[in-house]
Parts: structure tokens; sequence; C-alpha cells
């Protein structure tokens, strides 16, 4: 291994290096458009501002203060709804997932609860927490929350037999069962409903901003769409974008630990 | 703990949903829960204002049903589903294969595709309706941008899946590049595609209500709001809980009618 380590070295990080000129490559298509767009688009437009007024757009909506407050915004109830959503969707998978009754009974209930798109929630929603901040928190949670429960439910199902076994011949409680055996071999599940999960949320964190007009990117877009200021439109999608590929990072993030738990 | 699973092998999911639709314990948990609500409401417990009693959905409901609105909207708002559905899956398709069969054209499209794809498919709605205004077509093309990417992605995958063999095949018969096309590659891609579309299919009920919410005055979603807004909360109800049956009924009747493809699942299963 020492003699070959210089030799990878070298080449991994070129290799690297090439990949990523690669996919780069592979953005041309779209600078492509924009720049035809930026230099075609002469003069304001109602329906197609060029690309650098979205960046006036945007730069003006940070000088008057309402950019930076509204992406936080966003970006909050993104965290705390995924977060909330992953705890809640494995404490109900788990319970789901290991009582074979508790499964039949809610099992109706919530297929019809998961097939309600997330839009017609926030009507409800509405009605019982008015626009605030944790009325977008009951809605997005509504809506993500079953690819996590059903990944770890599916999974508590399929708990080897040999772990209770352990767990009987250890003679541990239910609770430590729990804690130290359904628990521990849940994360996998857990993993992947996460990624499945993120990009979700962010979805819906948007689409109830757009709808109540509660504070968050989802607003300014709806407003920038009611004044017809295109330009802002634009430049917000162009954000959203952005935060679509960070949550993709997350999820890239989320797979290497998944796998790396489970290779171990 | 064990015994459950001791009773026997685990029963495939798709068996146990449909089996879950005739048990007992779910339709009594409904049940139950309507029939708490109703006690609440009729004894007023809770002082919601606006929290309607089951009856008085389903009473909404059963009206809004004889007076045709219902249908009527649901029409509207099928159309416009199934049509951009229809529209962004063919897109899907015909892009997909493309570039899951080009070298080319996946070094100089993937990554264009994966940055467009991460854009939240509802931050166009907005950019939508100011292009189209308040039409159908606006909630047309909000659909099929969204309904294509899942398309796209199982295709590339699926013209990707093409067996060493069956290339040797074609070879052997000396197919052209077309006739390859329609006699390996597409039907390699089939299960991929039915998963995508399938995706695509519970999505595109979803945005067409969002569509009509915000956008076109039309059809089930703009009926929420109005409801709403007119201090209806029966109706509003009664029209939520219709979308929920609505989107069953459509996921019922895709898995029905790919059911003969025995190989749909083996699609990759998510849209990433």
């Amino acid at each position: 291994m020492a003699t070959m380590n210089d030799t990878a070295f070298s080449a991994v990080p070129r290799r690297r290096w090439r990949r990523g000129m690669l996919s780069l490559l592979g953005l041309l298509p779209l600078a492509l458009l924009l720049l035809v767009w930026q230099l075609v688009q002469q003069g304001p437009s109602p329906y197609f501002p060029r690309p650098s007024l979205w960046a006036d757009a945007l730069v003006k909506l940070a000088v008057t203060g309402k950019l930076w407050p509204a992406l936080w915004a966003t970006v909050q109830t993104f965290l705390e709804s995924l977060v909330i959503a992953t705890l809640l969707g494995s404490v109900l998978g788990m319970l789901i997932g290991r009582r074979r009754r508790i499964a039949q009974t809610t099992g109706p209930l919530f297929e019809f609860f998961r097939v309600i798109p997330a839009a017609a929630v926030v009507p409800v929603a509405v009605l019982f927490g008015g626009y605030t901040e944790s009325m977008k928190i009951v809605v997005v949670v509504f809506a993500a929350i079953w690819p996590v429960l059903l990944t770890v439910q599916s999974g508590a199902r399929r708990l080897p037999a040999a772990r209770d076994d352990l767990a009987r011949s250890m003679r541990l409680t239910r609770w430590q069962a729990v804690w130290k055996v359904l628990v521990p071999s849940m994360v996998p599940s857990i993993l992947l409903g996460v990624r499945v999960a993120a990009p979700i949320v962010l979805i819906i964190v948007l689409l109830v901003e757009i709808i109540t007009q509660v504070p968050g990117l989802g607003a300014l877009l709806a407003s920038g769409q009611q004044n017809y200021q295109a330009a802002q439109v634009f430049g917000i999608v162009a954000i959203s974008g952005i935060l679509g590929l960070l949550t993709n990072l997350l999820v890239t993030a989320v797979e290497a630990v998944a796998t790396r738990y489970e290779s171990r | 703990m064990t015994t459950a699973r001791i009773a026997g092998p685990p029963v495939l999911s798709r068996t146990r949903r449909r089996r879950l639709w005739l048990n007992w314990r779910g339709a009594s948990l409904i049940v139950a829960l309507a029939l708490l609500v109703e006690l609440l409401v009729q004894t007023r417990v809770v002082d919601f204002q606006y929290v309607p009693a089951p009856s008085a959905v389903i009473g909404a409901g059963w009206r809004l049903l004889a007076s045709g609105r219902l249908l009527s909207d649901t029409g509207h708002t099928l159309s416009a589903a199934l049509l951009g559905w229809a529209i962004g899956s063919a897109a899907g398709i015909v892009l997909g294969i493309w570039l899951g069969l080009s070298r080319w054209a996946r070094r100089f499209g993937l990554t264009s595709v994966e940055v467009l794809r991460a854009i939240p498919g509802i931050a166009f709605v907005p950019v939508v309706i100011l292009i189209f205004g308040f039409t159908i077509t606006m909630e047309v093309v909000t659909i099929l941008f969204v309904c294509v990417w899942p398309v796209l992605v199982n295709a590339v995958a699926g013209a990707q899946a093409v067996t060493a063999v069956h290339d040797d095949v074609a070879r052997t018969l000396q197919l052209s590049r077309l006739q390859r096309v329609f006699a390996i590659t597409l039907p390699t891609a089939v299960p991929y595609i039915a998963t995508g579309m399938k995706l695509g299919l519970s999505t595109s009920l979803a945005l067409a209500v969002v569509a009509e919410m915000v956008g076109n005055p039309a059809g089930l979603g703009y009926s929420i709001v109005y409801f709403q807004g007119a201090l209806q909360p029966a109706s509003m109800f009664a029209v939520i809980v219709w979308i929920g049956l609505l989107g069953l009924a459509l996921n019922l009747l895709y898995e029905l009618l790919t059911g003969r493809l025995s190989t749909v699942r083996t699609g990759l299963a998510e849209a990433r």
C-alpha cells in the first residue's frame, strides 16, 4: 500500500477534478439559455425580464431589508419541520411497525391522510392556528411525515427475529429493548425516510407561504406576482433553486452517513 | 412482540394495503373519530366556531353533489391534472430516453437537468401565473413542469438498464437506431417509466389544486378557497375529503391499469 500511496494520492484529485469539469460542462445549455435570454431581451419585459434585472430586484429586496428575514423564515421552518417530521414519523413508524393491530387500525385513516394534497390542508390549519409560524409547521409536518413513517414502519416490521431473541436472552426490560435494540436498528430506515422527506419539506414550506402569505420566500414570490414584479419573481425562483440544490447536498450527506452506519 | 411475526412470512405491502381496505378495525377507527367529533360539536364541548360536525360535512357534500357543482369542478380539476400529466410524461419519456441513450446528451445536459429539477416546482406557480394569467393553460403548464422530472429520471435509468444480451440481439438483427429504440430500449424502460408516471400522477392532482387556489379561479382548488371565504366550513371540508377520495381513486385506477406489467415496481421508487 505504501508504494501505491503516491500514485493514488495524485490520481484521485485529478479524476475528481475531471469529473467536476464534466459536470460543469453539463451546465452549458442552462448557461447558454440565460446568456441568450440576457442578450435578446432588451428593455423591461412584463413576462421575461432579463437575468441581470433579477439580480437588481434581489439587491433591492436585500437593501430594503425584506430578503434576509424572508430567507431565514423559510430556512427556519424547513429545519424545524424536518426535525419534527423525522421524530414524530420515527416514533409512530416504530409503534405501528411493531404492533400489527395498530397498523391495521390506523392503516386506512393514514392512507387517506396521505393522499390529501398539502394545499387542501392549509385552510383547515388556518382555521385552527391562524396565519402563524406554527400553522406552517403543522401543514408541512402533515405532508412530509409519511416517507419517514412508512420507511420506519416497514423497517420495524422486518426487524430480524435474532435481535428480538438477543434482547430477550439478555433480559432487557421493554424500555431497554427499545433503546438498545429497536432504535439503533431503525437508523438506516429513518435516514432513508429523511432523504425522501427533505425535498418535500422544502416544497411544502414554499407552498404554504405562497398560499397564506405568511412571511417567507414564498410570500415574496406571491407578492411579486401580484404586483407584476416579474424580475423579483424570477430572482426568488433562482434562490429557491439554490435552496433546492442545498437540500440535495443535505440528502447526499445523509446518504453517506447511512452507508457508513450500515457498513459498520 | 415476536408472536406476530412467527405467525407468518412478511406479507407484500401491496396485498396488505388492499386487505386494509376491508378491515373492520380501520373502518371502526374512522367511524369512532367521526362520532367523537360529532358528539363534541353537537354538545358544544369544543367551542371552535368553524369546526363543522361530520354530519354537516356529509350533508354539504351531498348538496354539492346533487347540485352538480362538485362534479363539474372535479371534471375541470381532473382534466387539467391529467392533461398536464400526459404532456409532462410524454416530454419526460422522450427527453429521458434521449439522455439515457446518448452519451453526448448526458455530458452536456445532465447537470442542467439536475439544476432545473432542484428548483421546487411550486416556485414556478407565480411565474406561470405571470406569463399565462388566470387560465387553464396556466394550470396545465404548472402541472406538466412538475410531472416531467420523475418520468425523465426514471426513463434515463430505464434506457440504461438494457442488458448486454439485448444489445447483442439488436446488433445481430441489424436493427436500425429507431428500431432499436422501439424494440429494445422502450420495452426495457417501461417499468421504470410507469413508476415515474405514478409519482407524477399524485403530484398532478396536488398541483392542480394549488394552481386553482392561487391562480385560475375554477375547479376544486378554488372551491376550497371560495367556501373558506364564504364561511361555509362544512362545504370546505366536504371538498377536501372529496379531493382525498379522488386521489385514492386515481392511485387505485393507475395500479389496476398497470397491474398487468408484472415488473412495474422494479423502477426507481423515489423521484431522485
